[in-house]
């Protein structure tokens, strides 16, 4: 049965206390003379996520010991998918940085063709060209500017 | 008379005419990929605008809003994939239709409610956002807070199933916004010592990551549906399922009036959206047909009207909270406020006093959209029913390269990507366990704004009896808890019959 919303208030509810008690005491300067503290609407906000995030577990909790279902449960698919674009993008962010431009525009065209299952080699070549060449024309030529 | 010469010749020069025409073009052929929205196909053409004027950079993203709306039943219609939410109920009515051979009928039909809508809509927009803005100059900051807070609540209570997932969804965008120097001292907050973040996350990397990239990993995800969708539409060769007869006017006219009425009304308050607009008009005409089921089995013309008339009312009127008072009221509204920051225009009531040509350029601006769908919708019909057929394997990559472009462009290069990645599984996240990214994307856009207001209101107020000072703040305020109370019950009640169904 999924339980969703039950993992996702813990999470929230450790965010929420990790905020309060870490995170905003440490990246937060005291203020000097403002007459407000920087910290307050951050503290507000973090109150409020951590007391809806004992809400959140609360409910989900009730509805698990009633025999209904607290959440929603996402198809190994789409967790697969998710991972396949950070990937790519991830990749295409280190040859940019380290390769080139080119490449990594590539990588994170032909990447995402070939895991939806693209294997026509016209296409898969003939896409990212198509793309780049569009890309530097409309950029460069027609709005004038530089990408790089 | 004299100044207003100039604000037509710039709203109808060939040069904003001609961005008017590719938004609306390039809004109605992404809105009739399956799967892709209007929210989508506004966020990835972010940096186009970046050259532009401020007035063509309007009109452009307008018209691609528009021609999106209007576009996403094409899929609706032809495949049962509406391209967003707001269009399922044009597809319940729409796809019976096609499968009879009556897709073209429905097409068409669906267009014209959809260009009546959006003009109606327009009209409205037009008529009171300048009134409301007038009202709006003698708000004050204890005002201003308690309206934010009401916007927030509403907001959050109506985007999603859920009240609590939707208050904590905009919290958190409130909180991401509280990111870099701080407005009062200038101190660095939530930074982690990163210079980048100075001046706060920047939001178009944010927004495509939360509307855009999100939806790709949903999609490439859902692939294989999409693909056998795509294979299965077939077209049709009948003469008259390419034509709307009168009598066809005669049964959608009403189903019309009432969508534009529906939708314009939908629209000006904030966070309803428009799914939630066509839902209405839908169920309104289903049931005073009295056809009941029959809408969804055979299909019913007036029921694409009575939809899309209200689906594409809504976009124009969810402009006249941002242009009034400067809240976005939906997802386009938001992107929208970025789009003005990027062009140094800061939206609300003094956007009417400080930049009057350029608010009354975007107002013909949105009626040449209008136009333009039209011609559009009426001319490209064939190829956009053709263009539903492209591979998702082609469509996504494209999707999620343009993303890339746009958030490298204005999120200061790789830095930019990467926030674009993290709000996008962070948007994945949120799409899938029903945490309204809406909400987060409308808290993160007037988490300045609201400290700002709420800063102020603590100087100004110093005791809390001082309130009563403040009625219209006080009856938002109100106005909020009352809304906590009210739509929770709604959400349990709603919970409760899904359950016992």
């Amino acid at each position: 049965m999924p339980k969703s919303d039950l993992i996702a208030g813990i999470v929230l509810l450790v965010f929420g206390l990790a905020m309060l008690a870490v995170v905003i005491p440490t990246q937060t300067s005291e203020g000097g003379d403002a007459t407000i503290s920087p910290a307050l609407l951050p503290q507000i906000c973090s109150v409020g996520i951590t007391g809806l995030a004992v809400l959140l577990t609360l409910r989900a909790t009730g509805r698990l010991r009633r025999g209904i279902a607290a959440g929603v449960a996402v198809p190994a698919a789409e967790w697969w998918a998710m991972l396949a674009v950070v990937l790519a993008v991830g990749g295409a962010i280190a040859l940019f940085v380290w390769v080139s431009p080119a490449v990594a525009a590539v990588l994170l065209i032909v990447g995402p063709m070939l895991y939806m299952g693209e294997r026509r080699i016209w296409l898969l070549a003939g896409v990212p060209a198509v793309l780049l060449v569009g890309a530097w024309l409309l950029f460069y030529r027609v709005l004038g500017t530089a990408i790089v | 008379m004299d100044s207003f010469l100039p604000v037509l010749e710039s709203a109808f020069s060939p040069g904003n005419l001609a961005w008017i025409l590719f938004g609306v073009t390039l809004g109605y052929l992404v809105g009739a990929l399956p799967g892709l929205g209007k929210g989508t196909a506004t966020a990835v053409a972010i940096p186009l605008t970046f050259y532009l004027s401020p007035l063509a950079a309007i009109a452009f993203l307008v018209g691609i809003a528009k021609g999106s709306t209007a576009g996403s039943a094409v899929s609706a219609i032809l495949l049962n994939t509406p391209g967003e939410p707001s269009s399922t109920p044009t597809a319940m009515a729409g796809y019976p239709l096609a499968r009879a051979g009556k897709a073209q009928k429905a097409l068409k039909m669906g267009l014209f409610a959809s260009v009546i809508g959006d003009l109606f809509s327009t009209i409205v927009l037009i008529l009171v956002a300048q009134e409301l803005a007038e009202y709006a100059l003698g708000i004050g900051p204890v005002e201003l807070t308690g309206i934010l807070a009401f916007s927030m609540v509403f907001i959050a209570g109506l985007s999603g199933r859920s009240m609590i997932k939707g208050l904590i969804a905009g919290l958190f965008g409130i909180l991401v916004s509280c990111v870099g120097l701080e407005v009062e001292t200038g101190s660095p907050r939530l930074t982690f010592g990163m210079i980048e973040v100075y001046d706060g996350l920047p939001l178009i990397p944010v927004a495509i990551g939360m509307l855009a990239l999100s939806e790709m990993m949903i999609q490439i995800g859902q692939r294989q549906r999409l693909q056998e969708e795509a294979d299965l539409l077939r077209g049709s060769g009948k003469r008259e399922d390419r034509i709307v007869t009168l009598g066809d006017w005669r049964r959608s006219a009403r189903a019309i009036l009432r969508g534009c009425l529906i939708g314009t009304g939908v629209g000006i308050l904030p966070g309803l959206g428009a799914s939630v607009g066509s839902f209405l008009s839908y169920g309104a005409e289903r049931k005073a047909s009295g056809r009941g089921a029959d809408f969804e089995e055979t299909g019913a013309i007036e029921g694409v009207a009575a939809a899309e008339s209200a689906d594409n009312a809504v976009v124009p009127a969810s402009f006249v909270p941002l242009f009034a008072i400067g809240i976005p009221g939906s997802v386009i509204a938001a992107i929208l406020i970025g789009a003005f920051t990027i062009q140094g225009i800061t939206p609300g009531p003094l956007l009417f006093l400080e930049n009057r040509d350029l608010i009354l350029g975007v107002y013909m601006s949105m009626i040449a959209a209008s136009l333009f769908l039209l011609l559009i919708g009426y001319f490209g019909q064939n190829v956009f029913a053709r263009i539903v057929r492209i591979s998702p394997a082609l469509v996504m990559p494209i999707v999620v390269f343009l993303c890339c472009l746009g958030a490298y462009l204005q999120g200061g290069g790789a830095f930019g990507i990467g926030v674009m990645v993290v709000f996008g599984v962070i948007g994945f996240f949120a799409k899938k366990y029903d945490f309204s990214f809406v909400t987060f994307l409308i808290g993160f856009v007037i988490g300045p704004s609201f400290e700002l207001s709420l800063r102020q209101t603590l100087g100004l107020v110093t005791d809390v009896s001082e309130l009563l000072d403040h009625p219209v703040a006080l009856a938002f305020a109100a106005l909020a808890v009352f809304g906590v109370w009210r739509l929770t019950v709604l959400q349990r009640r709603q919970r409760e019959a899904i359950v016992g169904d």
